[in-house]
């Protein structure tokens, strides 16, 4: 590890270290743009000059672009050095229009605080001013090019790490411009990272334009609730709104960068049909009265018919605390009906995951650093999306990325993509665990001999899987291969992305716990007369929705505690309102187990909005924040187990109860979390789980698979997102469409147990023969298609068979 | 106007190309039959590391050094990249060449290709150079239809293709690590040495640049040996013959092929027929816009690589401009300075927005503008750009630059003065 000088200070710093990252590590901040820690170096701003004194090399140097080693002696605070500095700033300032008082960036912006810092004040430079003209680059991000100080992090960011293609660096000299070749919306999927990346104000928010000042706006450290990879995320914000979110940093999860559904879908809690009022029998009523009424009417059930007759339903979208309080209280009651998802694949999944993932778990970090990569029956772009990103790093150094899965999946990376059918998923994964490989056609035995050698042959392989098309069967099996392909000098690590931010750690509660569907069959026969819903909605989050609404409508008692206007929230006796994740504190285990600490940046409360009808100023005035209602459901849960506890309190509970998971009252925020401690020993294995899926004949199998916006629950609920989901459309091979006589594009009719749906088809050229996949699109006619349900059998016939 | 020996040159007749049998008569392709037939791959590297051959692309490297360089020796995929993308101001050199006999460069690219082991070849051309892109287009095929190029080369176990790729145009093309960029279909924006192409080059792997007048020396060198080579020239220190370009104020502002290290004088009087209208000499590029200046008192200055460095300036492409004493300086400088801003690739700050911010302090001095200050402020701007770049560009147009500011500042001082340019009628 090489030992330096700097500013007469010495460091030592591991081998590769640059020396702007070397003298970062004494305090000393040099003024620096383009060099940004995910990036990497490029040398392109110059403005980081130190002078080299003695070492391998000498004189003015760009310390980004200099390895540290040892004997160097250098000075950042000689004439030479702050000169060279100060003539960039100048240089780069020569054509800058100085509008900070009308740029959102003004306040957090780097070129800002690098101006002053480089020594630049007054400008010199009297000539003419280049100016640009600007594009509409959609509806998430501004273009004000004027600003620009070519430091490229933009183009590094979006084509070099994020993979788009349709933004890039166009003239040359200093008319260099970055943007589209035409305007449009900017077409990746992690566009906004380039909002982060900018260090000035050229690419801002849009939807959070004109609304704040940085010195206005309330952040803290969260994690994003959008899906289960736990990205490190920093909500903001202000008049009791959820003004933006940018990206946080955690190295083992998302690294820098975040998805634009996290960015841009943070408005679920501004909802304006958020229920924000306790309520008893469908009319709005205080907390002491909702709190009354709830334990009231269970100690009544549980009087008349036992323990028995009240269920429980926690939520992969809620807090580790407060699943584990309804656990607590279930158990207080002596109930024994508690499961923490709806949806019967994706909690079984959770809990094989939970319980047998252990230390072969792979980080998002382990995927970027993997030397080969297999993804079976994972999506990531529309699953996980960040996954994706992780993938394209390992991709970019040269891995080498198998995929196996019917969908069309859609990367930002090159892949080897082998399309087969759901129905072969469970042979491939037997072949891949050492079974026969023979069982498949010769062409696929062919290719997956070859990914099998590449999988023994690399040396930090990781498999990934998703529950939707594996199911936990699924999801067991590759656990197994994995350990069959590891050894000792060689670990196999797998990541399997579950379904919600919080599905580890429900799975770790959930144990040998009932299922959602045996409480369905109780609520059927009328064991269960009660059920109290944990932000969760069972009524859109099963894999049955209209079997769940029949069994919903026999109860005695329906009880929710939510932020969303949710369906369950809409028909629930007794509703409770919880604050939404940006305005509460708590803890979520994302799907490696990695358990992450979120805080609260905000209080709950109706965001503010100009009426303007004649009601301003108000003329009633009220003790409390309009809207405030909201209260953490780990609180409220307490309450109702007449327990006054804290966030710190619960978490010590935990810890004492559940051994794995040691270090939760000692995580703190914005770190990289801490992976829970492995469950010893595992618990036994769960029933015989079937694959989620039957034969593979009869008529055409329809398969709903999830949607980057609109599927998720909470995207569902974030206006912002509208302008990304897509229309309803249903995806067809080419041979399927051909022997149908229909065509892409062309408006067809959907027909299924669910009943008949028009929408668009879509002819995907390598979908396996008798297959069809919709999105899962909630507020249309596809919200009732549940991924990971299944197959449902369907018919697609064009609009003039219909009407035939 | 005394006539030295032609090398390069040897089939040069106006409005004439020499093609293979005109070639093949003056000699041609005897290097390579002996090169092959003859001698071992690393014979033919030290021939030409014998022969002390500079690099005539504009920085003078010494070619067999760079080669030492290559991993000639190990197997495996690897580039030989010819640099015909010759867009410095003044020079048109690698132009004359493939106008006159465009064979020298086939064959010293195969030769080469045989000395450092490497299967395939990319001239990389001006995009402006329409006919010498024909003319090579004919070269190769005829090559190829001789058996002199492809597949076993003169029936020997070597073989080699060549490609010829026409450039967009830009003059960071001529950068070698940009062309490589160029060729790979990326930005023409330099990449960070090291690597050097020699262990990354075109898609990441060993690549060899030359220049279009150096690779055109090497079968000269292979077929009459290094020693008559180093005897072409007048200095001692240099080796071989050099196509002088000659421009501005000149009576016969042409190509001419002399030995290496005539005297600057000599070049204008005798062969350029000197000074134009009658007029008085004032300054003069040695080798192209980007490099510095030089003025009467170096005319006794031999026209080689270190007799130049010492008299303060380069030798850079050869290619020789002359100003008359009605040449405003400030005025000439400016002109090339916005030719190298106009040129800069965007990449680097200094590079991007300095050469503009110079363009703007020279106009204001020039129009009469200026201040004392802004000499000052010259010399810190020239002080912050020259070396401090990503690449080589900015530091060229900083040549020609501090040359102004050192020989000329009495000039610029008349210009401040006067609040108008002295020399504008």
């Amino acid at each position: 590890m090489p030992i330096l000088t700097i500013d007469n200070q010495q460091i030592e710093v591991l081998k590769g270290t640059n020396v702007l990252e070397a003298a970062k590590g004494l305090g000393i901040v040099i003024p620096h743009f383009c060099y940004h820690e995910a990036l990497g170096a490029v040398g392109a701003c110059r403005l980081c000059a130190m002078n080299f004194v003695e070492g391998p090399v000498k004189g003015i140097q760009m310390a980004c672009m200099i390895e540290a080693k040892d004997e160097m002696v250098i000075t950042t605070t000689d004439q030479a050095s702050q000169e060279m500095r100060a003539r960039v700033i100048e240089w780069l300032m020569m054509y800058h229009p100085h509008d900070c008082p009308v740029c959102d960036e003004g306040g957090e912006c780097q070129l800002q605080d690098m101006t002053i810092a480089g020594g630049h004040d007054i400008r010199r430079y009297g000539g003419k001013k280049r100016t640009y003209s600007n594009q509409d680059l959609g509806p998430f991000i501004c273009h004000e090019m004027n600003r620009c100080i070519q430091c490229y992090r933009c183009v590094r960011t979006y084509q070099d790490y994020c993979g788009g293609t349709d933004f890039g660096v166009l003239g040359t000299n200093q008319r260099v411009y970055f943007g589209r070749f035409r305007d449009g919306r900017l077409e990746s999927p992690f566009s906004g990272n380039i909002v982060d990346a900018c260090p000035t104000g050229v690419f801002t928010d849009r939807t959070f334009r004109y609304r704040t000042r940085y010195w206005d706006i309330e952040e803290a450290p969260s994690v994003c609730p959008h899906c289960s990879l736990g990205c490190a995320v920093i909500p903001g914000g202000r008049f009791r709104e959820l003004q933006r979110v940018r990206g946080g940093v955690n190295k083992q999860t998302n690294g820098f960068f975040i998805c634009d559904r996290a960015r841009f879908g943070g408005g679920y809690g501004n909802h304006p049909e958020r229920p924000r009022v306790p309520r008893v029998d469908g009319a709005q009523t205080t907390w002491p009265e909702a709190l009354r009424a709830l334990r009231k009417r269970i100690t009544d059930l549980v009087a008349r018919h036992g323990p028995g007759a009240v269920a429980f339903l926690g939520s992969p979208r809620a807090s580790l605390e407060a699943n584990y309080l309804l656990d607590s209280w279930a158990a207080s009651l002596g109930s024994r009906r508690i499961a923490f998802d709806s949806h019967w694949q994706h909690d079984r999944s959770a809990r094989v995951a939970a319980g047998k993932l252990g230390p072969r778990a792979a980080s998002l970090e382990d995927i970027r650093c993997s030397d080969f990569i297999l993804m079976i029956g994972v999506d990531p772009l529309n699953e996980a999306p960040m996954l994706a990103l992780a993938v394209r790093q390992a991709v970019r150094r040269g891995v080498r990325l198998a995929v196996i899965d019917p969908r069309p999946v859609t990367l930002p990376c090159a892949a080897a993509h082998l399309p087969l059918a759901p129905e072969a998923l469970p042979d491939v994964l037997e072949a891949l665990a050492g079974g026969d490989i023979r069982r498949l056609g010769r062409r696929e035995a062919v290719l997956l001999e070859g990914i099998l050698e590449q999988l023994r042959a690399a040396e930090r392989p990781v498999l990934i899987g998703g529950p939707d098309l594996l199911g936990a069967a699924g999801i067991e099996r590759l656990l197994d291969t994995a350990r069959l392909l590891a050894s000792e000098h060689r670990p196999c690590k797998v990541m399997t992305v579950l379904a919600g931010p919080n599905s580890f750690g429900c799975g770790v509660l959930a144990r040998q716990g009932p299922d959602f569907e045996a409480i369905l069959n109780g609520m059927l026969a009328g064991e269960i007369k009660a059920l109290v819903c944990l932000e969760s909605d069972p009524m859109t989050g099963s894999s049955d929705p209209a079997r769940t609404g029949m069994a919903l409508g026999k109860l005695e008692l329906l009880a929710a505690l939510d932020y969303l206007p949710t369906a369950a929230a809409h028909h629930a006796h007794l509703f409770l309102p919880t604050t939404a994740v940006p305005e509460s504190a708590g803890v979520y285990v994302n799907n490696e187990g990695r358990m992450l600490l979120f805080s609260s940046a905000m209080d709950p409360g109706t965001p503010i909005s100009v009426s303007g009808g004649g009601d301003h100023p108000p003329r009633t005035f009220l003790p409390a924040t309009p809207g405030s209602e909201p209260r953490p459901a780990w609180a409220t849960l307490g309450h109702l187990q007449g327990r006054r506890l804290s966030l710190r309190d619960i978490r010590q509970a935990i810890e004492m109860e559940h051994p794995n998971f040691a270090g939760l009252s000692s995580l703190t925020t914005g770190g990289e979390g801490k992976r829970i401690a492995d469950i010893s020993p595992p618990p036994e294995t769960a029933p015989e789980i079937p694959f989620p899926h039957s034969e593979g004949e009869g008529t055409l199998r329809l398969y709903a698979m999830e949607d980057f916006a609109g599927s998720g629950e909470l995207a569902g609920y974030a206006s912002a997102l509208a302008p990304l989901r897509p229309t309803p459309f249903v995806m067809l091979g080419a041979l399927d469409a051909k022997q149908r006589s229909l065509s892409d594009g062309q408006q067809v009719r959907l027909r299924s147990e669910l009943g008949g749906v028009g929408v668009a088809l879509r002819v995907v050229p390598d979908l396996p023969a008798g297959i069809a996949l919709v999105p899962r699109l909630r507020g249309t006619a596809l919200e009732s298609y549940v991924p990971g349900r299944g197959h449902y059998d369907c018919q697609i016939l064009s609009e003039d068979e219909e009407k035939t | 106007m005394k006539q030295h020996e032609q090398v390069l040159f040897k089939n040069r007749s106006p409005g004439e190309t020499a093609f293979l049998e005109t070639y093949r008569k003056s000699g041609g392709y005897q290097g390579l039959e002996k090169a092959l037939t003859k001698m071992s791959p690393e014979q033919v590297r030290e021939e030409v590391k014998k022969s002390g051959l500079r690099g005539r692309g504009g920085a003078g490297f010494a070619t067999g050094m760079k080669w030492s360089f290559f991993p000639a020796d190990k197997p495996g995929e690897k580039y030989l990249v010819c640099n015909g993308d010759e867009m410095e101001p003044g020079t048109y050199k690698d132009r004359e060449i493939l106008m006159a006999d465009p064979h020298q460069l086939v064959e010293g690219m195969i030769i080469s290709a045989y000395a450092l082991q490497i299967p395939v070849g990319v001239i990389f051309i001006r995009y402006a150079y329409e006919q010498c892109s024909r003319n090579l287009e004919r070269a190769i095929a005829e090559a190829m239809e001789a058996g002199l190029l492809g597949k076993n080369i003169l029936k020997s176990d070597f073989s080699f293709e060549l490609h010829l790729h026409r450039s967009a145009g830009r003059y960071i093309c001529g950068e070698e690590t940009a062309l490589l960029n160029s060729l790979e279909g990326v930005r023409a924006n330099p990449r960070s040495k090291p690597p050097f192409p020699a262990q990354k080059g075109i898609f990441g792997k060993p690549t060899n640049v030359n220049n279009v007048e150096t690779f055109a020396n090497v079968q000269h060198i292979i077929a009459h040996g290094s020693a008559w080579f180093k005897n072409l020239a007048f200095t001692e220190s240099g080796s071989g013959t050099k196509l002088y370009c000659l421009s501005g104020h000149l009576e016969r502002p042409e190509c001419f092929e002399l030995p290496i290290g005539i005297s600057l004088g000599a070049v204008i009087e005798e062969y350029g027929g000197g000074v134009w209208r009658g007029r008085r000499f004032k300054a003069a590029l040695p080798g192209g816009a980007s490099t510095p200046y030089l003025t009467a008192e170096h005319l006794g200055v031999g026209l080689d690589f270190d007799p130049i460095e010492k008299a303060g300036s380069r030798l850079g492409t050869g290619a020789v401009t002359v100003f008359d004493e009605t040449t405003c300086m400030v005025a000439a400088t400016l002109n090339l300075n916005r030719f190298f801003a106009r040129e800069s690739c965007g990449w680097c700050t200094p590079c991007r927005d300095g050469l503009p911010f110079i363009n703007w302090l020279l106009e204001k001095i020039e129009n009469g503008q200026g201040e004392m200050g802004d000499i000052d402020m010259l010399r810190e701007q020239i002080r912050n750009i020259n070396g401090r770049t990503f690449c080589a560009l900015a530091m060229g147009a900083m040549g020609p630059m501090q040359s102004l500011v050192d020989l000329f500042e009495e000039e610029i001082i008349d210009h401040i003065k006067k609040r108008c340019c002295p020399l504008k009628t």
